[in-house]
């Protein structure tokens, strides 16, 4: 295991850029998720650390030696592929055996450690199946077995769970977890789904045209994050357009005022609510009023959509009990909106 | 549904299988100078063409030909094929009509091309000469490899046509995972691609192996008057000796020769990457 450095990795296909400076360390035994849209460059990015991608600038650095230029079968690292790229006409068993087959490995331990790995991956006694005669979940463990087996300073995933049905998603995701987390592989994961990140990742970097828009931990990202792209990326965000008018006043482009930090600087900002943060009473009180749109109801948890000030914003709370007052709430009704000043952020305008 | 294949089945049944059948039943007579030939069921056609030392000598030159110009195309197809496989499809169609550009000028017209390039006074040997490495000109024209480069020219897009359709089939990642696992690029050719393109060698083979065997208008043509393949054997019985029972005879010698030949290779290459 190793670390893994990333200093203002760039590519670029003529005049387009398609990862533009990204700078990146990843701890030994930490899993980083490149998260983002597609077409943000989080793939490229990732196929320049394999070796795949000639960076246009910038250097790649495994367990401290610079492998920028290194062609991908002298770097030490292991992918797992988004269609898993399993050798079709070689057996589960041949699958695993090849890497510690190109390094050398003796038949005798190579036996060995593909059974460890196949055990690992809880597919021990399907050594000699054809990747084809194994169901989808079957063969993405063969994948990681494969990848594994060889003990790779980096650890590669991309998107290695967007081709599996959603129940079983959720459970090899937190077997990869597992797995990275017991074995300490220092990893980098690429994926498109929010849910997936925060779920398994150590360290999140959000990417958005080719640019490194912010890295941090799930709570940081979801608490503090830097700019508009992140806030509507991880989670959901009501953003209201204005100005900070006073300390905690916040004035939208219509004149309505709404609370928002008391340490916000002035001047023309976005303000960020998260949904579950919005508070709402079903008659006039101290708030600003809004008018339900409508409602959607999530089982758990149920969405309220309202109109404030002209534009549209969400509040999401647990499911009132039958016979509470908010479950009579129909469209149209008056409510008033409020919120803790210190729960709003305010970001820059047009992060874009 | 099985109405579909009847039209093509008419124009095989008829086209082929028909006037296979009687030249199989040709091969059984016998030779008449003067009636052309006789009624007849007996094997002597094929006997003697079997004894005779000149026919050895034409089945052999024929399939050494043919088999060296299978061998020459799998080793030159392989490289050009895999590059056609992986290029973008804008530049891909492009390259395509290049590959096929051979076979839009006529055999015939090619080979006149050949005897420009390789004759006495051609090119080559003008070039040469004028470059003071030779003084006497080489015999380039009228020998095996002139032959052999020829067909070599002529079938070589099937070949590479073939090859590029099956490795396109085989997913670049394949090759990516084996480089990401340690290979380099000539091991994960060895142990990846080349298996998973067997099929595509064994098809590509059978076709440009058939397709030699049974050149006509280039060992005429580039091989000269003293070198002689089976299918220009075979008109000269029927034109000019026109003794027509043996000519079906060979006909259907080479025919036979062909198909086991065929059928073994692909048997043989086919059971060794089964194995794997």
């Amino acid at each position: 295991m190793g670390t893994l450095q990333l200093q203002g990795l760039t590519r670029r296909y003529g005049a387009n850029t398609v990862v533009d400076g990204v700078d990146l360390d990843v701890a030994e035994g930490e899993l980083v998720a490149l998260l983002g849209p597609s077409g943000c460059g989080k793939t490229t990015t990732l196929r320049m650390v394999a070796g795949f991608v000639e960076p246009s600038a910038g250097t790649v650095r495994i367990a401290g030696k610079d492998v920028t230029h290194a062609p991908p079968h002298g770097r030490d690292t292991g992918m797992v592929f988004q269609s898993y790229a399993l050798f079709p006409h070689m057996t589960v068993a041949g699958n695993v055996a090849f890497g510690l087959e190109m390094r050398g490995v003796g038949k005798a331990e190579r036996e060995a450690r593909v059974l460890e790995a196949l055990r690992l991956v809880r597919l021990d006694g399907l050594a000699e199946r054809l990747p084809r005669q194994l169901s989808g979940g079957q063969q993405q463990r063969v994948a990681l077995a494969r990848a594994l087996v060889v003990n790779p300073a980096v650890f590669l995933l991309d998107e290695p769970l967007s081709n599996l049905d959603a129940k079983l998603r959720a459970e090899v995701r937190v077997e990869i977890r597992n797995l990275q987390q017991r074995l300490g592989l220092t990893t980098l994961f690429v994926t498109h789904d929010q849910e997936e990140a925060l779920t398994m990742a150590d360290r999140l970097v959000v990417m958005e045209g080719g640019r490194v828009r912010q890295v941090g931990t799930a709570e940081e990202l979801y608490e503090r994050p830097a700019d508009l792209f992140v806030a509507n990326f991880i989670g959901r965000v009501n953003a209201l357009a204005g100005e900070v008018a006073a300390p905690g006043a916040f004035r939208t482009t219509d004149g309505t005022t709404l609370p928002c930090p008391r340490d916000a600087a002035p001047g023309r900002a976005t303000l960020c609510l998260r949904p579950e943060k919005l508070r709402f009473q079903p008659w006039a009180s101290a708030g600003v009023p809004a008018k339900l749109e409508r409602t959607v109801y999530l089982g758990g948890q149920t969405e309220y959509h309202f109109t404030l000030a002209g534009m549209a914003v969400m509040a999401l709370r647990e499911t009132p009990p039958e016979g509470d007052r908010l479950r009579s709430l129909r469209p149209g009704d008056q409510v008033t909106l409020d919120w803790l000043g210190e729960d709003a952020r305010l970001l820059p305008e047009a992060a874009r | 549904m099985a109405a579909l294949i009847l039209p093509a089945g008419l124009l095989v049944l008829l086209l082929l299988v028909a006037p296979m059948v009687m030249l199989f039943r040709i091969s059984l007579n016998e030779y008449s100078p003067t009636q052309l030939m006789i009624e007849a069921l007996q094997p002597g056609n094929y006997l003697r063409a079997l004894a005779d030392p000149y026919y050895q000598g034409v089945m052999g030159t024929t399939m050494t030909v043919a088999l060296s110009c299978t061998a020459i195309c799998l080793i030159i197809g392989f490289p050009a094929a895999w590059w056609l496989a992986r290029m973008d499809s804008k530049q891909k169609s492009l390259a395509v009509i290049l590959t096929v550009f051979p076979l839009l000028v006529g055999n015939v017209v090619r080979s006149a091309g050949w005897m420009a390039l390789l004759g006495r006074d051609g090119a080559i040997n003008a070039a040469l000469r004028g470059l003071g490495i030779i003084s006497e000109p080489l015999q380039l024209l009228y020998t095996q490899g002139a032959v052999i480069v020829g067909i070599v020219a002529v079938v070589a897009p099937y070949m590479i046509l073939t090859l590029s359709a099956v490795i396109e089939g085989i997913p670049r990642n394949l090759e990516e995972a084996a480089a990401n696992l340690g290979a380099g690029p000539l091991t994960a050719f060895r142990r990846v691609v080349l298996p998973l393109a067997v099929p595509g060698v064994v098809a590509g083979s059978v076709l440009v192996f058939i397709l030699c065997m049974n050149a006509y208008a280039t060992p005429v043509l580039l091989g000269g008057p003293q070198f002689k393949m089976m299918a220009p054997a075979v008109y000269d019985q029927f034109v000019r000796g026109t003794n027509w029972p043996f000519g079906a005879a060979l006909a259907f010698l080479l025919l036979m020769v062909t198909l086991v030949l065929t059928v073994l290779g692909s048997a043989v290459v086919g059971r060794r990457y089964k194995a794997q």
